[in-house]
């Protein structure tokens, strides 16, 4: 058969097409399960790790959400833990960055005067420069920072750099070189301040 | 394919053609991912893996594709293994998945596996293309290599995360953004032309 045919072109590419999709589409259905357990199992790891819950492995992990309470309303889920007498709130968040959607985990005292941690679930922000946003660095400085006026500042452009700053002053540090970025956390971290506040107070 | 093939192959792919600084491919994933040395490692490894399964696909295929959908072709090839790739990392190695987030699907458009695919696997048997895909792939990660260390240990002052730098280093800002690879590959390029051009030479004096 004439290989340059157009009858065989079309035979040609439906065939190869088909035999090479096929695979792909049956293991992204095998598999599908088990992505969306890893997801869940690293959302859970992520909202433990932000109230400052050590834990070490997943079953471990798994046993310690289940003291996680977690509360639904109007489509936000708000999760509390009560840490020895003292509640701990978090909240997943979904905020604009740089390059794209900013996802992680912000975890508040009760009466949401400080952070208790900070972690970052999923971005696309730039290697190495935003991308430090996901820095233990970065995100240790949102253990106990005592909010001010209900805020939260973090420092941008010439302003940052120079590591981690006083706890109590209600200012984190931010990352030199990814301003954008920076400036990005700090819009998302005080609405999430905020919707956690409004959320906390709701269910009282 | 005998030995010696195999071997002038991968003396090429290594060096004399290099895919990095002698054929100037790949170029846009050497500006990305070389500041971090632990995103180079995977990055490499990913492209390698593609190139040298998608070369002998092709290869294996040569015969029976037509010429005028030829690159469509190729690259529903180079895309089946690289989605490949991606679906089992997101599945089996999750952590891993996470910190190379976009890069696995950019390898798809990483111009090496392309120019392997026309300017070798089309005219090569399947077992001579894997191995040129393979050597490819490693020829490109040694200078990915070679630019990420120096990227990382100027930019950061660690290597692989590490902290290798004295104290009071002060990192270069520079090399952690892509313009220092264009720097970098551009010295590695005009040191690998002067050591060809000095043995060049260095022949044509004897003879």
């Amino acid at each position: 058969m004439n290989r340059d045919s157009v009858f065989y072109t079309i035979i040609f590419t439906f065939i190869v097409t088909f035999a090479f999709v096929l695979p792909l589409t049956l293991a992204e259905q095998g598999t599908s399960e088990m992505v969306a357990k890893n997801t869940e199992t690293a959302r859970r790891k992520a909202v433990l790790t932000a109230m400052d819950i050590p834990f070490t492995g997943d079953a471990e992990a798994a046993s310690l959400f289940q003291g996680v309470t977690a509360r639904e309303k109007d489509g936000e889920v708000l999760y509390t833990y009560d840490k020895g007498g003292k509640t701990v709130a978090a909240k997943e968040f979904f905020g604009m960055g740089l390059w794209g959607t900013i996802n992680g985990i912000l975890a508040v005292n009760g009466d949401v005067t400080s952070t208790v941690g900070l972690q970052i679930i999923g971005h696309n922000e730039t290697p190495g420069l935003g991308g430090r946003i996901d820095d233990a660095s970065f995100k240790n400085q949102f253990r106990g920072e005592a909010l001010k006026d209900g805020k939260l500042k973090i420092r941008s452009g010439a302003e940052a750099g120079g590591g981690p700053v006083d706890p109590g002053d209600g200012v984190v540090d931010g990352i030199t070189g990814a301003t954008r970025t920076t400036q990005a956390m700090e819009v998302i971290v005080n609405r999430e301040i905020g919707d956690i506040k409004k959320l906390l107070g709701a269910s009282r | 394919m005998n030995s010696k093939q195999a071997k002038q192959i991968l003396v090429d792919n290594l060096w004399f053609n290099n895919p990095i600084f002698i054929q100037i491919l790949g170029i846009c994933s050497t500006l990305a991912v070389t500041n971090l040395l632990s995103n180079t490692v995977i990055m490499t490894l990913g492209v390698t893996f593609a190139t040298a399964f998608s070369s002998w696909t092709v290869s294996l295929l040569k015969n029976l594709i037509p010429r005028r959908v030829r690159m469509i072709v190729q690259v529903l090839i180079m895309s089946f293994y690289v989605i490949i790739l991606d679906i089992l990392l997101k599945a089996y190695l999750p952590e891993i998945s996470k910190s190379l987030g976009p890069y696995v699907g950019l390898i798809i458009t990483n111009c090496i596996l392309m120019g392997r695919a026309e300017g070798f696997a089309q005219g090569n048997p399947p077992a001579a293309a894997f191995w040129d895909g393979l050597t490819s792939g490693l020829g490109y990660m040694w200078v990915l290599l070679t630019v990420a260390f120096f990227r990382e240990f100027l930019g950061f002052g660690t290597l692989m995360g590490y902290p290798v730098a004295p104290k009071g280093f002060v990192p270069w800002t520079i090399m952690v953004m892509a313009p220092s690879a264009f720097f970098m590959v551009g010295t590695l390029l005009w040191i690998s032309k002067n050591i060809m051009a000095a043995r060049e030479k260095a022949k044509g004096g004897k003879a």
